[in-house]
């Protein structure tokens, strides 16, 4: 496998997000529509499944791939339509990685606590 | 796609059909509305509450507010189609033989436009007069 630098690897983590992503809101949708069974259907039985902690720590990586993601594309924005974006992509890229931690440190404060604390 | 365009300019000139450089324009535009839209729906089910506490109920007193209908239309839309043409972006990195290529690209867009059609018809074409004393009793209650 070919291991480039920075860009690379926001590549690729852009691309493994992105895919993360869309196959989860093609699930996210299904699981939703269930809703039109009514109050008696299978929503509840499914979204209790779906609340067990294997799949709520699933869904702290899928957010944490959306800030990734959503960050990164704005660096390819910049990239792509500024006249400096491409001198400056490693050190933004950093930038999102750190703005990626930063943004998931209080969110994972509120949401280990009520994934094992039974809250 | 041997050649990734780094500017418009480049786009311009690398794809040789202007619905290629439309979707390399929608991935951006709509990537920054999605930034907001989906930061938003975030915050609402995931930090505001306890995704735990996400059932029936919440979920259909959710989309009896039409604030919600139309805000869920414009994430549902742009979310299926950017996440859409990225799987095909990666589709069409990954798979080497054009006929792999192609049905590859028929599943995926057939499984998208029954997931589209899916969430329009949850998020509209829903009778909430119909939709048991359930919800009735969540409306009485606002």
């Amino acid at each position: 496998m070919y291991r480039g630098k920075e860009g690379q690897w926001a590549f690729l983590l852009h691309r493994l997000s992105g895919v993360a992503i869309a196959l989860y809101l093609i699930i996210h949708v299904l699981d939703i529509s269930l809703v039109m069974y009514g109050p008696d259907g299978p929503f509840n039985t499914f979204l209790a499944f779906y609340h067990q902690w294997p799949f709520r720590i699933g869904l702290v990586l899928v957010m944490a791939g959306v800030v990734y993601h959503a960050l990164n594309g704005l660096r390819i924005i910049i990239m792509d339509f500024s006249e400096w974006g491409i001198r400056y992509q490693r050190a933004m890229w950093y930038g999102v990685l750190v703005l990626t931690t930063a943004i998931g440190i209080p969110v994972l404060v509120k949401v280990i606590p009520e994934i094992f604390g039974g809250v | 796609m041997a050649v990734k365009p780094k500017t418009l300019s480049e786009a311009r000139a690398v794809y040789s059909t202007n619905s290629e450089l439309a979707w390399w324009v929608f991935m951006r535009i709509s990537g920054l509305f999605l930034i907001f839209l989906v930061f938003g729906h975030m915050f609402f089910n995931n930090i505001q509450i306890n995704v735990a506490d996400v059932d029936y109920a919440y979920v259909a007193k959710r989309f009896s507010k039409s604030w919600v209908k139309i805000y869920d239309s414009f994430l549902l839309g742009f979310a299926m189609l950017h996440g859409i043409n990225g799987l095909r972006y990666s589709l069409e990195d990954y798979i080497q033989r054009p006929g792999r290529r192609f049905w590859a690209k028929v599943v995926l867009f057939t499984v998208a436009a029954v997931i589209f059609v899916l969430g329009v018809m949850t998020l509209w074409a829903f009778s909430f007069e119909e939709m048991g004393d359930a919800v009735r009793g969540l409306q009485h209650s606002n």
